[in-house]
């Protein structure tokens, strides 16, 4: 018997790890080339499919750069019992990693934490009201982690739960940016999101321009805040376009 | 009644009427397997990996390689360790924080056909002896499910294991493995130059079949497996020797000419298995 039921040994893997505590000095002189040598203001090409997962009501899958995310919606389906009657619908939103996301395996990061910012951004932009008594279950399996993990899963969420024919007032868009000694860099990868000095994140209704999520970390001036959001709603508008003619893409395959 | 309620209601009814006609919901013939379709080296941050998908059934397979001290035992062998995971997104029946019953049960079968088939040798494993040997985690995630999960697992798996790249790792002078960067200049000599591709012997192949009256339908759907709960798998290898015959009970019984005619159906299924395992490595030599 070669692998041994009980006795799992330790492993280790043989990667050079980035040790996140040996960060280079703040970048004050050096000009920081980012690795798939993008401008600082310049997002990852978006792939953005619907209809990934047959099994589920309506699903999304999204591909920026090396971070690749599945989302499957089920539902409008009925509450568990346990649940008190409610008028309006519920929404429930969990989201895991794989194994394999992370360079190093099972390094599966804060996931309540981002299935609750998941839940937050979505709630204002559902219409919840259209499925009483019901719950809408919102489920995404993050397959490669090449940073930016959070925003890319909103977006595709949002274009899951417009497959799956769920009433909203605007499709979520979400773009972070990150603090880079003096400079905002858009959309990090991993690796610069290990050196980031601050970051922020917005997720909005484009066509609406209403934010339904703000989360800042790190320290941030007035003017750089101000200098961050416009780039981020500005991205968000760009992304809000790419989805929506990704749907009507789909819709239009399939009326044929 | 219109067709589609006909089919909530009535479900056994309404497969039994197109049984009759010997063929399928989905027009297939009896005896005939879905679509399959393989895509090697899905997973970039894996060291191997493979994208099955048979019909509506998708797999993920990914392998990563650690470094684990071997056994006393066993000092020139390596381990594999598999593990197969059903998440929430793949079926309206999962439930986050629940594991599905359908995963540690195929799980287990994955674990043990694939280590009884023979396809991988451990001792290829191995690096230093006595001292490290390569851990192969292969995690095989279910994306989409719709019947015949294990087939494509299996599939996914082996398709995984003929795309691995082991990384070329050198012994640095604390006595751990450590992978050689390329253009390093090389302190130690690197340890496993030659050893980059494991050489896969009798690869297996599954066939799962349901049995139903008379009838032995091939790749079932989710939905007829669960209408028609008797279930048959068969694990032929690359030279049609039988691997593994696995019939978890059910309320049909497998009479011995049954399970010919499945043996026969899984040899066919094998051959397309091969042809279709086979493209998906060529297409990726030329690229």
């Amino acid at each position: 018997m070669a692998a041994k039921a009980g006795a799992t040994p330790a492993t280790y893997s043989p990667s050079p790890t980035t040790n996140k505590k040996t960060r280079p000095p703040l970048f004050t002189d050096v000009d920081w080339v980012r690795p798939d040598g993008r401008d600082f203001h310049q997002c990852r090409p978006a792939f953005l499919r619907t209809g990934a997962v047959n099994a589920a009501s309506g699903s999304a899958y999204a591909e920026f750069g090396n971070t690749k995310v599945i989302v499957s919606i089920f539902g409008p389906r009925e509450s568990k019992k346990a649940m008190m009657y409610s008028d309006i619908g519920r929404l429930n939103c969990n989201v895991s990693y794989t194994t394999f996301a992370t360079p190093v395996r099972g390094q599966a990061s804060e996931n309540k934490d981002i299935s609750s910012q998941l839940h937050k951004s979505l709630e204002g932009a559902i219409m919840l009201d259209t499925f009483p008594k019901t719950t809408v279950d919102v489920f995404a399996l993050v397959l490669e982690s090449g940073g930016c993990d959070l925003p890319v899963v909103i977006s595709c969420a949002s274009l899951a739960l417009a497959d799956a024919g769920i009433m909203m007032y605007d499709l979520v868009a979400a773009v972070s940016v990150s603090c880079l000694g003096k400079n905002l860099v858009i959309d990090p990868v991993t690796e610069e999101e290990n050196y980031q000095g601050g970051s922020l994140m917005i997720t909005c209704l484009p066509s609406r321009n209403e934010v339904t999520q703000l989360t800042i970390t790190g320290e941030w001036s007035a003017s750089k805040i101000h200098e961050a959001m416009e780039l981020c709603l500005d991205a968000c508008s760009k992304l809000g376009k790419i989805m929506r003619s990704c749907l009507k893409e789909s819709a239009s395959t399939s009326q044929e | 009644m219109e067709v589609d309620a006909f089919r909530r209601l009535f479900p056994l009814r309404f497969h039994e009427r197109h049984l009759l006609e010997s063929v399928r919901p989905d027009a297939r013939p009896l005896g005939k397997a879905r679509d399959t379709s393989l895509a090697l080296g899905a997973v970039g941050s894996a060291d191997g990996s493979a994208l099955a998908k048979i019909g509506c059934t998708t797999m993920l397979a990914a392998i990563k390689m650690e470094v684990m001290t071997p056994a006393n035992e066993t000092p020139d062998e390596g381990c594999i360790a598999i593990e197969f995971h059903m998440p929430a997104i793949c079926s309206p029946i999962v439930r986050p924080g629940r594991p599905a019953e359908a995963a540690p049960v195929v799980s287990k079968q994955l674990s043990d056909t694939i280590l009884s088939s023979g396809m991988i040798d451990l001792k290829e494993l191995s690096l230093v002896s006595g001292k490290a040997a390569w851990m192969a985690y292969l995690d095989i995630y279910c994306l989409d499910a719709d019947g015949a999960l294990f087939d494509a697992a299996l599939l996914a798996a082996a398709a995984a294991f003929s795309h691995l790249q082991i990384p070329v790792v050198s012994l640095n002078d604390e006595g751990r493995i450590v992978v050689v960067s390329k253009g390093e200049k090389l302190k130690n000599k690197p340890v496993n130059e030659e050893k980059r591709k494991l050489k896969l012997r009798s690869i297996p192949f599954a066939l799962t079949c349901i049995i139903h009256k008379n009838y032995i339908l091939a790749d079932p759907t989710a939905e007829e497996e669960s209408i028609m709960e008797t279930l048959i798998t068969i694990v032929l290898d690359s030279s049609c020797q039988l691997v593994s015959l696995y019939k978890p009970g059910g309320p049909a019984l497998a009479y011995e000419s049954i399970i010919q005619d499945c043996i026969a159906l899984s040899r066919q299924r094998l051959r397309e298995l091969q042809t279709i395992l086979n493209e998906a490595m060529c297409d990726m030599e030329v690229d």
